[in-house]
């Protein structure tokens, strides 16, 4: 189902739904992920970690690993250049692999490569790591109360000029106008205080990769990430090397989210391979990517909300602390920022990220913004109940429009929250009853969506197709809503082109496919070469006909020449331009880069049936509807698969997911029987109405749709909950055990 | 002269002043010239922070992005995304 803005028949190809190009591959089992790559010669990488929360490392004895059966290199920090602390690379490398200090349970403090993975394992386990065992902080409250130990010594508070070690890693206030004023014209106040645990992004690709370091210095990496010109850069100063030491070739992804804008292996299989001299793949098992990468964080916001009897938003004042875990990060920031719904004409944020000694938190799908959401959609709709409002007519009361500004200051763009808020206000779904003794729920959802750098080369073929090739992996559907773009542009039929991601040697700089930003920035870069091969193709079409350039228009796909002495004569197809290429001045092909501004923000709407056994806890969901602003859809099934993974994520978050560590910081959960993530019989199908308000810094309109969908769902299904139960969840996860308690507390 | 936002986190460096006309062609200009009026303020603008022209978020550390005569710029936390 699909609301828009622009009638679809606007483009012939932008909007329609092919079958994707790399659909074929992954369905049957051919497409190659980094895991499926086999060298000669290849050895098999295994990692040594702490077992510790925090511990000094005093000495690590790698003799007896090295004289074991098949191993043939090992690596620990002392074999990486020392990074000074403020150098803005440092916590990476050293979340790569340990220096001094071991800073969680799981974090990398050596490796080994032996010719099978057995005796990789084995030599691992023979590597004699001597620890001081250090005091722990393991929590958001731990870190920040009276004479807490510190978790890592080389922290020091962003941007204060503080030179002592600290568990703060930033602080920022956010603030306009007069909260004291606004509460003071305020007929209800609601307060409520919000924790989340940290999650995984629980992607189904564990972190893999193959090195090789050839004779000349130079390694090749093979690897699954969300941008390869970023592991390369990061390998490259992990190691103290020039960018072109390395080249890096992009596997398939099997999912990122977010997870996989770091990277965690490659320095360390570089190294290894370079001392063994031969090509080394490490693959990490699931309990690794559980214990060993970046969670989203865990979070503890405050937050006090006031609003008029007519239903207006007149302040908002809390404090939002954020885990990084065990690194210095913006979280907090980024979560208060996030707070960009709602016209607060008085606003008071205090964002507090701290460190603790758990895993390095990493992006994931709009970081920091659900935990945000959970808080601020939960206290609106309590507003909402308590002045006996329709949720959707309040929010629709206080939503931002053009010109509103976000928590930041900084005037909103062209935004389409009014019109995805009327799209959940008009749909089926809410003007159908509630189901018997269920309840019903409403949240929303904002996330930025950023531009950066793209590139992409466009060649024609000799027989008219084309090849799109651009930098940015492949983890949403990109290749299909690249080529679509093409297809648009050149009026050339969609599988006749073949959209492909190139290594780092074969195509221009791209960044990381994060931030929702690869439909929208990389396929900018997609439409700028298309526009100049057009240009030249009129070129070309003007020599085979005999008259001036500027004669010469694009119509349809194909030349046509207006004005004497060939008006009338039948247009050139870009077959007949490329077949005569040789003879009209050779191969056609086109580049363009760009580093893009105008990214267009997303708003999401959500509403949840769900029903509460109020025996056992268990929430059930009975149907759940999402809609969100794409700003233009290229390919609506692989937006409304985003809206719906998004969902999915936002829901298991909501209600199972959780890390859970024991007293002396050990997670307890890593496997997925045990972090339970919700799976397709856990879920009703997701409905999904697409809102189109075009964003005008995008030739389509595009804003980016990967993220936003995850910011709704723990919000709405609180809602929901207490509409069924009358019990508000604060603390997450919303889980049996955590919700029957909560009822019984009623 | 454009007209410049801080965030409130700036005005520790700027005796709480959150908004100021300032003489810039550039992003980069702009933040020069704040460094000189307040001390310690230049590294968190240029490292720490995003910038938006006009209600339009500059791709992250531009700092040749052309700054109109009447631009609105405000300095925003980082942002990232997933």
């Amino acid at each position: 189902m699909t609301a828009t803005e622009n009638p679809p028949s606007k483009y012939k190809y932008v909007g329609t739904r092919p079958v994707r190009h790399d659909g074929l591959d992954k369905v049957t089992g051919k497409a190659r992920f980094a895991a499926d790559l086999d060298l000669t010669g290849q050895l098999r990488g295994a990692i040594v970690r702490s077992p510790h929360a925090h511990a000094r490392i005093v000495s690590i004895d790698t003799s007896a690993a090295e004289a074991m059966p098949g191993v043939k290199s090992v690596v620990t920090g002392a074999d990486f250049p020392a990074i000074d602390p403020s150098d803005s690379a440092h916590d990476e490398a050293v979340n790569n692999i340990a220096r001094d200090e071991a800073l969680y349970v799981g974090h990398a403090v050596a490796a080994v490569a032996a010719t099978t993975m057995e005796e990789a394992r084995a030599a691992a386990a023979a590597v004699e790591v001597e620890y001081e065992v250090l005091p722990a902080v393991l929590s958001i409250d731990e870190a920040i109360a009276e004479g807490a130990p510190i978790a890592n010594s080389t922290n020091r508070t962003l941007f204060t000029g503080d030179t002592e070690p600290s568990n703060i890693a930033s602080v920022g206030p956010f603030q306009r106008g007069d909260v004291d004023a606004g509460f003071a014209a305020a007929d209800v106040i609601v307060e409520r205080t919000f924790t989340t645990k940290a999650v995984h992004q629980g992607y189904i690709e564990p972190h893999a990769c193959v090195a090789d370091v050839g004779q000349d210095g130079k390694a090749t990496i093979w690897a699954s990430s969300q941008g390869h010109f970023a592991v390369r850069s990061k390998t490259a100063k992990i190691l103290g090397w020039g960018t072109d030491k390395i080249k890096v070739t992009p596997a398939e992804i099997g999912g990122g989210f977010g997870g996989k804008t770091t990277i965690y292996l490659e320095p360390i299989a570089v190294r290894l391979s370079q001392k063994a001299g031969r090509p080394v793949k490490i693959v990490m098992t699931r309990e690794e990517v559980l214990r060993a990468t970046g969670p989203a964080p865990a979070s503890k916001i405050h937050m006090k909300m006031g609003a008029t009897k007519d239903g207006e938003l007149t302040t908002i004042q809390g404090t939002l602390h954020y885990s990084n875990g065990s690194a210095k990060g913006y979280a907090a920031l980024t979560g208060a920022m996030s707070i960009a719904s709602y016209k607060f004409p008085n606003l008071d944020l205090m964002a507090i990220g701290t460190v603790d000694n758990t895993p390095k938190s990493a992006a994931y799908r709009a970081p920091s913004a659900p935990q945000a959401a959970f808080a601020i959609e939960t206290l609106i709709d309590e507003v909402a109940d308590q002045l006996e409002m329709d949720p959707i007519e309040l929010r629709l009361k206080n939503a931002v429009v053009e010109g509103d500004p976000t928590a930041m200051g900084a005037p909103h763009p062209k935004i389409g929250f009014i019109e995805t808020l009327e799209a959940i206000k008009n749909s089926e779904h809410y003007n159908s009853p509630v189901p018997e003794g269920a309840g019903r729920g409403f949240g929303t959802g904002f996330w930025f969506n950023i531009g950066e750098q793209s590139s992409a080369t466009v060649n024609l073929n000799e027989d008219g197709t084309a090849t799109v090739i651009t930098g940015s992996p492949d983890i949403g559907g990109s290749r299909a809503s690249m080529a679509l773009m093409a297809a648009e542009e050149l009026g050339l039929d969609v599988h006749r082109i073949t959209p492909i991601v190139a290594d780092t040697e074969s195509v221009g700089f791209t960044d990381i496919t994060e931030g929702s930003r690869a439909t929208f920035a990389t396929g900018m870069a997609v439409v700028n070469a298309c526009r100049d091969l057009i240009e030249q193709m009129k070129e070309r079409a003007a020599v085979m006909r005999g008259v001036a350039a500027d004669q010469v228009a694009w119509i349809d796909g194909a030349a046509v020449i207006e004005g004497p002495p060939s008006e009338g004569a039948d247009p050139v197809s870009i077959a007949e331009i490329t077949a005569a290429a040789k003879m009209t001045g050779g191969p056609l092909t086109a580049t363009a880069s760009l580093n893009a501004a105008g990214a267009g923000p997303s708003f999401a709407a959500h509403l949840a049936d769900v029903r509460v056994d109020e025996e056992t806890g268990q929430v059930e969901i009975l149907r759940y509807t999402a809609a969100q602003d794409a700003g233009t859809a290229i390919h609506p099934s692989y937006v409304e698969g985003q809206m719906q993974g998004g969902s999915a994520q936002g829901i298991g978050w909501a209600l199972n997911e959780e890390y859970i560590f024991s007293a002396d910081g050990v997670m307890q959960n890593a496997g997925f029987l045990d972090y339970r993530m919700p799976v397709a019989s856990d879920l009703p199908m997701i409905e999904t109405i697409i809102v189109e308000v075009p964003n005008p810094s995008h030739p389509y309109g595009v804003r980016g749709v990967g993220e936003t969908g995850i910011v709704p769902p723990i919000g709405t299904l609180a809602n929901a909950i207490a509409d069924q139960t009358g019990v508000r969840m604060t603390n997450l996860p919303m889980s049996p055990p955590n919700v029957l308690k909560a009822l019984n507390e009623r | 002269m454009a007209t410049v936002h801080l965030q409130a986190n700036h005005a520790a460096f700027t005796d709480g002043v959150r908004e100021l006309e300032v003489d810039g062609a550039t992003v980069g200009a702009v933040i020069d010239e704040l460094a000189t009026r307040f001390e310690g303020l230049g590294p968190l603008l240029r490292e720490g922070s995003s910038v938006a022209i006009d209600g339009e978020l500059q791709p992250k550390g531009t700092i040749y992005a052309a700054v109109g005569p009447d631009a609105d710029v405000h300095f925003l936390a980082p942002i990232a995304g997933g």
